[in-house]
């Protein structure tokens, strides 16, 4: 048995588009550029980034729906290019959206379908096409056509038609894109049971809270570059201990209060959320007592409304990460 | 493994049949298209002075017509459906090969084409009054079997064309007239210019369409036949062999480009 589930050595994607007729015009993209990463068996690994950060082009160069520009990648020792028929009997891959299934048939006439592409055996489809439809939440739905589905009804049904197989190795970009809180919960634990049986899962995600709650780690990926990895607490850690001071400040008074903490030394970072009234002042800081310092002569409703000190979120640190245009 | 790959087969068909197929505007393509091309044909006989027309050459010709446009427009809307629908990667991303999935499919399109073919045949006989006598009944089933089958070999060597870009569709709806023209569905191949003869000769269908049709005006002549059906299954087997060469380069080519989806 491979002991790395998911190995990428400098993996690189440029698309490559042509336009004119006569004189034609090449054009390059960078979708991804160097990234290399180890994933162990059994663990739940997160890739965060924002759109077009390059999340979706390496989850498909894993999974042998595109081919790398440069750079190797392999799953449980196979090698994605070299070996691409049996890199797909061992994973499964789940996509966001609305799109993925012939909507004028019945989710159990689709999934059907689709274990036959993974050659598995019809007593073991009738079997399991109602157990994953029950997993995912569908079980009372299996045969109205998909075309009557929400979309988070189909992301669940995503979700099922990964797991067909029993695949050893899941990738599941953005799983719970347009799915209803509960549904989005429910969801989790799924994919926490997943984990617990063992499954090594990378997962896409723009939600922080999901990505904190489920992943061992973490590589936030941004321009197409893996700009920090470790695991959600570690890289708490690694943006220093900095503390968050979010500030609920009346309307007009804003300016004011920037002027008064342009004192505090570049590490202090001041956000201005687009909130109305009141507007909310986001101080990320390393001296939270000289800031409530600055502060406490304009605690009044006049001023400021509220204050809230709590110490960084994932979310937080994503930001930071993103903003800075790397690490 | 042959239960297994049989499964394949029925999932395929009862997909397609349910998707597409089963439609009532694609049955209505496979009645209205030969229909229009009978007229078409029959006009065409009349203005050339023909006091009755060639049914084989008119009627079932129409039948032809629509089962080719039908395979044409089925493949194409197969490929393009599953590539606006996100279904593409899917498949393209599972074990089993796209150039199964076409073979499957091509061969379903070219069945449910069948239907055109027995809708001509009965219109012919039903209405027209084409008559049985003389026909060379076991040439023309063998060749009918032969038209199917280099009919399906030629689907599945469009089928990789259509697969390797979004554009690709026009490009095989451009073939669909040309092949049609230059295999004489609608009138003896020997009518058209000598070179353009030639250039049809590479066409698996014109060999098979050729035995069929002589076969259906009564030619015995088994050197003749048997000729027309080693060029068929010759030629077929030609496009079978490239479409195994290209399917890798499709493959990788599609994942190069990135033209998996449609967006």
């Amino acid at each position: 048995m491979h002991p790395v589930a998911i190995e990428a050595r400098s993996l690189n994607k440029t698309f490559i588009t042509k336009t004119g007729l006569w004189k034609t015009r090449t054009r390059s993209t960078l979708a991804v550029e160097d990234i290399s990463l180890t994933i162990e068996r059994g663990e739940l690994f997160g890739l965060l980034g924002p759109n077009g950060a390059g999340k979706t082009t390496t989850v498909k160069m894993l999974t042998t729906l595109l081919l790398p520009t440069h750079g190797t990648a392999r799953i449980l020792g196979l090698d994605v290019v070299q070996q691409t028929a049996q890199v797909r009997k061992h994973i499964g891959f789940a996509f966001s959206g609305s799109r993925g299934f012939y909507n004028r048939i019945t989710a159990t006439q689709n999934l059907n379908y689709f274990a036959q592409l993974y050659a598995l055996d019809s007593a073991i489809t009738r079997q399991r096409v109602p157990q994953l439809l029950e997993l995912v939440g569908l079980g009372t739905r299996g045969d109205d056509k998909v075309e009557t589905y929400s979309s988070g009804m189909v992301q669940r049904l995503h979700l099922a038609r990964a797991l067909l197989h029993d695949p050893e190795v899941l990738f599941l970009d953005e799983p719970t894109v347009g799915i209803d809180p509960v549904g989005s919960r429910e969801l989790r634990q799924t994919i926490k049971n997943l984990s617990s049986l063992g499954k090594t899962i990378l997962l896409t995600t723009h939600y922080m809270a999901e990505a904190e709650e489920l992943c061992h780690r973490i590589a936030i990926i941004n321009k197409g570059r893996i700009v920090a990895l470790d695991s959600p607490e570690a890289l708490k850690r690694h943006i220093s201990g900095d503390s968050v001071i979010e500030a609920c400040i009346q309307p007009g008074q804003v300016q004011g209060i920037l002027d008064l903490l342009r004192v505090l030394d570049g590490r202090t970072l001041v956000e201005v959320k687009n909130i109305t009234e009141p507007e909310t002042v986001s101080i990320r800081t390393p001296e939270p007592a000289r800031v409530l310092e600055l502060l406490s002569p304009y605690l009044n409703p006049q001023y400021i409304q509220g204050l809230e000190v709590r110490n960084q979120t994932l979310e937080d640190v994503y930001v930071t990460i993103i903003k800075a245009g790397g690490q | 493994m042959k239960a297994l790959r049989w499964g394949l087969i029925k999932q395929q068909m009862l997909v397609t049949l349910r998707v597409r197929a089963l439609h009532v505007l694609s049955l209505g393509l496979f009645v209205i298209q030969p229909a229009v091309f009978t007229a078409v044909g029959m006009l065409l006989s009349h203005a050339a002075g023909n006091a009755m027309p060639d049914l084989v050459y008119t009627v079932i010709g129409g039948g032809i017509m629509g089962l080719w446009s039908g395979l044409v427009f089925s493949s194409t809307y197969d490929i393009t459906g599953d590539r606006y629908y996100g279904t593409l990667e899917l498949i393209v991303g599972s074990p089993t090969s796209l150039t199964t999935i076409e073979a499957i499919r091509t061969l379903i399109n070219v069945l449910t084409g069948l239907f055109s073919l027995g809708l001509a045949f009965v219109a012919a006989l039903a209405i027209f009054g084409y008559s049985l006598q003389g026909v060379n009944f076991w040439g023309a089933g063998i060749s009918l079997l032969l038209l199917l089958f280099s009919m399906w070999c030629i689907g599945v060597f469009l089928a990789n064309f259509l697969a390797w870009s979004r554009l690709s569709g026009s490009f095989v709806d451009f073939l669909e007239m040309p092949i049609a023209f230059l295999c004489g569905f609608m009138y003896p191949i020997r009518v058209l210019p000598g070179w353009l003869q030639t250039l049809s000769g590479v066409i698996p269908i014109r060999w098979a369409l050729q035995a069929m049709n002589e076969s259906l005006l009564g030619n015995r002549d088994l050197p003749f036949l048997l000729t027309h059906w080693a060029m068929a299954v010759g030629i077929s087997l030609v496009f079978l062999a490239i479409t195994g060469w290209l399917q890798a380069r499709v493959h990788d080519s599609i994942r190069l480009s990135g033209e998996l989806s449609s967006i």
